[in-house]
């Protein structure tokens, strides 16, 4: 082969590469599509990584998306003067990750443990998968996926096309452009893009767009009432719950043995959601059952005016104003309960 | 570390540059062996000792070999170089399975005997730098080549980056030569070099990881029967898979030893266009093939003491390498199927050298010859097409026990492969089997009309725009897919 054919190829190879990837980006932020990080075990490991410190220094939260859109970690940070490092993980059950600090001798902090009913008293594969296939991650990590996650985290705060949720080849294969075949079980629609972008601390943050648009808002209304739909067995009962209530004892009773904090926290939802949540899991047969049980404490929205009655704009997570207004109200509650943070902000809201 | 990965990638591009920079060839191996260890330890640190004892066990147990004239020291140093190496294999790749079977064996003849699971880590790419280091040692034994003569070279030629943790499997005089004098790449070297690493991560990243892998996964891993048309399009998506994922190692290696230098063994040539089973043994993991048959079917006696010692030291052969996969019965019988192919096609050319039509076909065809395919269709069709698709056909029926995690999973499949299922739920979206589809004809369609050629050479008759224009499109659907690093399926063999 000339050397100067297959030279000149590459050039043109790379030049085509540069102008198409740079017109692509330069699209999308034109249509206000800013950057998201990948909200997967890679990131999660990297958190995960820095729950094993004092408790003074830092929060960990886990339980589902609520946490992660409701907790806003700015405002959280700048009223605690501490971490708040977020290992939530969307749609699932928070039991594992509880299992794993519980089980970490190093772990001796605070938790604060979201409690999204229909997730958290589950016991149905698909709510455990994600979890574990992060915890599977953190653990098996070798020091060559720590480095590409260091080198990737730099591109991915540069580009917003880094976006494998739905910017990535197989996003953009849309499953709708080819006819289903009758009988296959999927999902019927995915989330809209303007439903959260993620940022580096795993928050989810609604868009402004979503907000206001009530199409988009009535589309993810449809996802919520397609999945209550899915749950043909209904809230759990009788010994399999009793079964959760004793992993959850168990996990929190060594992660205070070690000296750590739990505090269980129901976070706001509205409309429909809200009613359904009530009718399915009755407080005293689901959450006060878990403080007595636990001996934790525990942040029911309903039980504060403040934050008793947000307009969750689908339903079931807070848009941003709100989640910071939110944040504010659940450190100073906190700080009402006894718990202590390096800045004595959160004792002034 | 991965080659499709940004640890790689920066990786790679410090090492070019240091290997460009005027050291002394000396140092230039130094820089290269120690990149090798980084390469190596980025998995498992630890593992590093091993290759290390490895590494200068054979280097000495070598020396001697060649040197001792006595014939008893002689097999004795053999014996340990063999226990060294195979025995580390053995512990780490088949002992949870050896002691698995033996507490099956001991509990079906009565003894209640449950020892506790062992916690046994495989390291990456043992196979692949035993059976290189074993050639070395069993070389000097027979003396077919000199002793290595430094312990930087031999170190450098066990742990050289490129090849280290999935092959193309080396032997000594295909790479020590090449560290004897200083070597760099030319700018011809280094652009083909760079070209087949887009390729090898396109194959690898695009097409094996991004399009096939969750429809093979999907399929391979449901607890209950599925349909004949979602059977055959996971088994389809993982016969792609597998050669994505693995070529495109080998492709990668390829460039990347280019980039620096070196050249490395062909290792995949088209396969999927085989005429045959001997056909395809030649195109897929062709350093494994020859391996196994330089240094085991050859050694066994290969096809010289006789008919049905050939048809034995085969299906020896064959076992074997189905165990060098993994540790594990399924792949057992991979390889059978294998050596079982094998049998039949020796069978058919035994048969056709004793029919006078069959002396005057042409040699490259012999399977064709033996086989009834209609008259009519061996005149429309290009010779061979026919033989080549029904040998693509039995590879997909092995395939199953390769992937399938147990025998049970894998005659889950087998069923609606090959019969109807009525009461099967369709698993596959129609996307999903669109997507296996077009890339598994495309990939048959692209292996027939490469079959005698390669990836270079075609590119050189390419005018520039068109390479480029192509090139572009593997680049870019590569960042486009974004795919996180995934192992290599090769690597825990």
């Amino acid at each position: 082969m000339p050397q100067s054919s297959i030279a000149k190829a590459g050039i043109l190879a790379i030049i085509l590469v540069v102008i198409g990837f740079a017109a692509w980006e330069f699209y999308l932020r034109s249509k206000g599509i800013g950057i998201a990080y990948d909200d997967g075990p890679e990131l999660w490991a990297a958190k995960r990584e820095l729950a094993d410190v004092p408790m003074d220094q830092a929060t960990i939260l886990i339980g589902s998306s609520r946490n992660k859109f409701d907790i806003d970690i700015a405002t959280w940070e700048k009223l605690t003067g501490e971490k708040a490092i977020q290992l939530a993980v969307e749609g699932s059950s928070p039991l594992p990750m509880l299992d794993e600090l519980a089980a970490d001798p190093k772990f001796k902090g605070k938790v604060l443990l979201d409690v999204t009913e229909g997730l958290f008293f589950a016991l149905a594969p698909p709510a455990f998968s994600q979890p574990n296939k992060m915890l599977k991650y953190y653990k098996e990590r070798t020091p060559a996926q720590r480095a590409s996650f260091a080198v990737n985290t730099v591109v991915e705060s540069q580009l917003a096309f880094l976006d494998k949720e739905f910017f990535s080849l197989n996003a953009m294969i849309k499953e709708s452009w080819v006819k289903n075949r009758p009988g296959v079980f999927m999902l019927p629609c995915s989330f809209p893009l303007d439903f959260k972008r993620v940022n580096f601390d795993r928050q989810c943050i609604m868009t402004k767009k979503f907000e206001t648009d009530t199409s988009l808002r009535n589309y993810v209304k449809g996802i919520w009432y397609y999945y209550g739909t899915l749950d043909r067995m209904g809230p759990l009962k009788g010994p399999k719950l009793d079964s959760i209530f004793k992993t959850v004892q168990t996990a929190i009773a060594k992660i205070k043995g070690r000296g750590g904090k739990v505090v269980f926290v129901r976070s706001p939802s509205s409309g429909p959601y809200r009613a359904a949540e009530a009718a399915g899991y009755p407080r005293n047969a689901y959450w006060n059952r878990l403080l007595t049980s636990t001996g934790c404490q525990g942040i029911h929205f309903e039980d504060y005016p403040a934050i008793a009655n947000f307009d969750c704009p689908e339903f079931s997570h807070l848009k941003q104003s709100d989640a910071i207004i939110y944040t504010e109200n659940i450190v100073k509650i906190l700080h009402d309960k006894g718990w202590t943070f390096p800045k004595e902000n959160s004792k002034s809201l | 570390m991965v080659f499709n990965s940004y640890t790689f990638i920066v990786f790679f591009i410090f090492i070019l540059i240091l290997h460009n920079l005027p050291f002394s060839w000396k140092t230039k191996k130094i820089n290269l062996l120690i990149a090798s260890y980084i390469f190596y330890a980025a998995w498992n640190p630890p593992f590093i000792l091993l290759l290390w004892l490895s590494t200068v066990v054979d280097y000495f147990v070598g020396r001697s070999l060649y040197n001792e004239e006595n014939k008893s020291k002689r097999k004795v140093l053999l014996v340990v170089s063999l226990i060294g190496n195979l025995g580390m294999l053995c512990f780490f790749k088949y002992g949870t399975f050896l002691l698995d079977n033996f507490v099956t064996l001991v509990n079906a003849v009565g003894l209640d005997y449950h020892p506790a699971k062992p916690n046994i880590i495989l390291p990456a790419g043992i196979s692949f730098y035993t059976f290189t280091t074993l050639c070395y040692t069993i070389d000097m034994y027979k003396r077919k080549s000199e002793p290595v003569k430094s312990l930087l070279d031999f170190s450098l030629f066990v742990t050289f980056f490129p090849h280290l943790v999935a092959g193309p499997i080396v032997r000594p005089p295909q790479l020590v030569p090449q560290f004897e004098t200083p070597r760099k790449a030319s700018a011809l070297q280094l652009q083909q070099g760079l070209l087949l690493i887009s390729l090898g991560l396109f194959m690898k990243v695009v097409l094996a990881d991004s399009m096939l892998a969750a429809s093979s996964d999907a399929i391979f891993s449901a607890t209950n029967m599925v349909s004949s048309l979602d059977a055959w399009t996971g088994v389809l998506a993982f016969s792609g898979q597998i050669f994505f994922d693995f070529a495109g190692y080998s492709t990668c290696a390829i460039g990347v030893a280019a980039c620096l230098g070196f050249v490395l063994p062909e290792n995949f040539r088209y396969p999927y266009a085989a005429i045959g089973f001997s056909d395809f043994w030649r195109r897929w993991h062709i350093t494994l093939s020859a391996w196994l048959r330089d240094y085991l079917y050859i050694p066994l006696g290969g096809n010289r003491k006789g008919q049905f010692r050939t048809y034995i030291n085969l299906m020896i052969t064959m076992l074997l390498g189905g165990l060098w996969h993994g540790a594990s019965w399924t792949f057992v019988v991979w390889g059978a199927l294998h050596g079982f192919y094998l049998w039949v096609e020796k069978i058919l050319q035994d048969r056709n050298k004793t029919t006078p039509q069959a002396a005057m076909a042409t040699e490259s065809l012999p399977v064709q010859n033996g086989l009834a395919f209609p008259a009519a269709l061996k005149k429309v069709l290009p010779p061979g097409l026919m033989v080549a698709l029904f040998t693509f056909f039995l590879v997909n029926v092995t395939w199953v026990f390769f992937r399938a995690p147990d025998f049970t999973s894998a005659w889950r499949l087998l069923q609606p492969m090959f019969s109807y299922q009525s009461t099967a739920a369709p698993v596959l979206t129609s996307m999903s089997l669109l997507k296996v589809l077009i890339i598994v004809v495309l990939m048959l369609i692209f292996h027939w009309k490469m079959r005698n050629t390669s990836v270079l050479s075609v590119a050189g008759k390419m005018p520039w725009w068109l390479l480029g224009i192509i090139w572009a499109v593997l680049l870019g659907l590569l960042i486009l897919s974004q795919e996180s690093s995934s192992s290599f399926i090769y690597f825990q063999f």
